[in-house]
């Protein structure tokens, strides 16, 4: 029998056994990293151009397709509303955007030029 | 007494909702009085849950704040003269969600902001679990407890008896929990078609859950469509008994989330005598003591391994199921009653 405190053990060793003999192939990692999960500068100009999912829009009750065929009918009635609301947010959010791109890159040369100047040997010299 | 629950949101498949319905029949039999309100409540409630606009308390009732998720007039709810006691059940961290969910996102967000401010508010500071109680602690809390969910697994019917090969079928591989990236079904599928292709051709794998969004749906039903086309099945909005089935049918429990503040599947598994493989993250190790294999292998061939190891060594399968049974005892609803009455008492001295 395996004891459970040793099965792993056993998955492990197993493993390297069938990897040995030509099965798995390379060694293909778990993505688990939640550090990739970090916003960038890019997801938020992607996320910037509003594009509601139109399969959001249902009915989760039994029986709820009448009720999800009315919904789609009035999102659909309220298009050009909907239009006007989703170009004044993208709006405001490109610009938004584009402003943090651009303080991004000032800081950036900001601190390269603060970074190749030669440091002051006596910070706290009075002239 | 009176006490009235107040919850974030409550639906007709919702752990906690079920849960606050279970405390309600517990406060019944002690004689307490109350309601319970939610600030969404789903259809198909039948009235048990009431809405926070009809929230109007008397100022010597106990208010039960169960917090999962950003809450509107919270500040305007703890500024109110009445004992408090909080349950916390966790909240994930809003960055699994930012992509595929952003209106989860941004509760998880305001639900993790808001939280500092619900500890300092309260008279108990209770969580589910010691995971969930330490970043109570973390915050400053010094009155906590740990009251852990009232599993009402007997809703799902009766186990099988215990036999060396497990359920008839080919090996099924089962796994319960909302459809959402930080659960990762996608390193399940991954897993699974590592399973099938080099020790199981005939192997299922099923996925039980409700998706965070239809996107995120098509993006797994195409995973596994590449990856291990007509093998998985994805369900949700199971009844009771076809859930029972689904654990029932099942010859492994496969949990490979990054997050969990409690794990309420885990417990399922245990009591329809399923072996349970997990990742030690968030509370599951608590939860499962050593009941369940717990795995932080990255190389899937390890896990696909550990499958086979547990669908195939009768013996194994039966000392993991002996150990799940013992494990429910510590989830019993008496013991969890005792804990929970214990809270709301040390809330009101």
């Amino acid at each position: 029998m395996t004891d459970p405190g040793n099965a792993i053990e056993q998955a492990r060793a197993a493993a390297a056994t069938m990897r040995a003999q030509g099965a798995y192939g390379e060694v293909q990692p778990a993505q688990r990293g939640e550090d990739t999960l970090a916003t960038t500068l890019e997801d938020l100009f992607e996320w910037a151009m509003i594009d509601p999912d139109l399969r959001e829009v249902r009915s989760t009750r039994k029986l709820g397709a009448p009720v999800t065929l009315l919904k789609l009918g009035l999102v659909r009635l309220l298009q050009q509303y909907h239009a006007e609301l989703i170009s004044q947010q993208t709006r405001f959010n490109v610009h938004v955007l584009g402003h943090v791109r651009r303080l991004e890159t000032r800081v950036e040369e900001l601190e390269r030029i603060a970074g190749s100047r030669e440091p002051d040997p006596d910070p706290d010299r009075v002239e | 007494m009176r006490i009235h629950q107040l919850l974030s949101g409550a639906g007709p498949h919702d752990a906690i909702t079920s849960e606050a319905v279970s405390f309600r029949s517990r406060f019944h039999q002690w004689g307490w009085e109350g309601k319970d309100y939610a600030v969404h409540v789903a259809p198909g409630l039948n009235g048990h849950i009431r809405t926070l606009k009809r929230f109007k308390p008397q100022p010597k009732d106990v208010l039960l704040i169960h917090h999962s998720a950003g809450a509107p007039r919270l500040r305007e709810l703890l500024a109110l003269p009445n004992r408090k006691l909080l349950l916390y059940h966790n909240v994930t961290p809003a960055h699994w969600f930012w992509e595929h969910a952003p209106n989860v996102a941004v509760q998880c967000a305001v639900g993790r902001e808001q939280l500092p401010g619900l500890v300092r508010g309260v008279e108990v500071a209770a969580a589910d679990s010691a995971f969930n109680a330490a970043e109570l602690e973390a915050l400053g809390a010094t009155r906590t407890a740990v009251i852990p969910l009232l599993v009402d697994y007997g809703r799902l019917g009766t186990p099988p008896p215990a036999s060396a090969s497990g359920a008839p079928g080919p090996p099924t591989i089962l796994f319960v929990g909302r459809l959402s990236p930080h659960k990762h079904q996608d390193e399940i599928i991954r897993t699974f078609s590592y399973y099938r292709r080099f020790r199981a051709p005939d192997a299922r794998l099923i996925l039980v859950g409700d998706p965070i969004s239809s996107r995120y749906l098509e993006l797994l039903r195409q995973l596994a469509e590449t990856l291990a086309p007509g093998a998985v099945s994805i369900e949700s909005g199971l009844s009771n008994a076809e859930l029972g089935e689904r654990y029932r049918a099942a010859h492994v429990f496969l949990c490979l989330s990054a997050h969990e503040g409690f794990c309420i599947p885990v417990i399922e598994a245990f009591s329809q005598g399923l072996p349970v493989i997990a990742r030690p993250a968030g509370a599951i190790p608590e939860t499962t003591g050593d009941a369940a294999l717990l795995v932080d292998d990255t190389d899937l061939a390890v896990l696909a391994e550990l499958i086979h190891l547990a669908v195939t060594d009768a013996e194994l399968r039966a000392e993991l199921r002996r150990r799940g049974e013992a494990r429910l005892g510590d989830y019993a609803p008496d013991v969890v009653a005792d804990r929970l009455r214990e809270a709301v008492e040390a809330a009101i001295s």
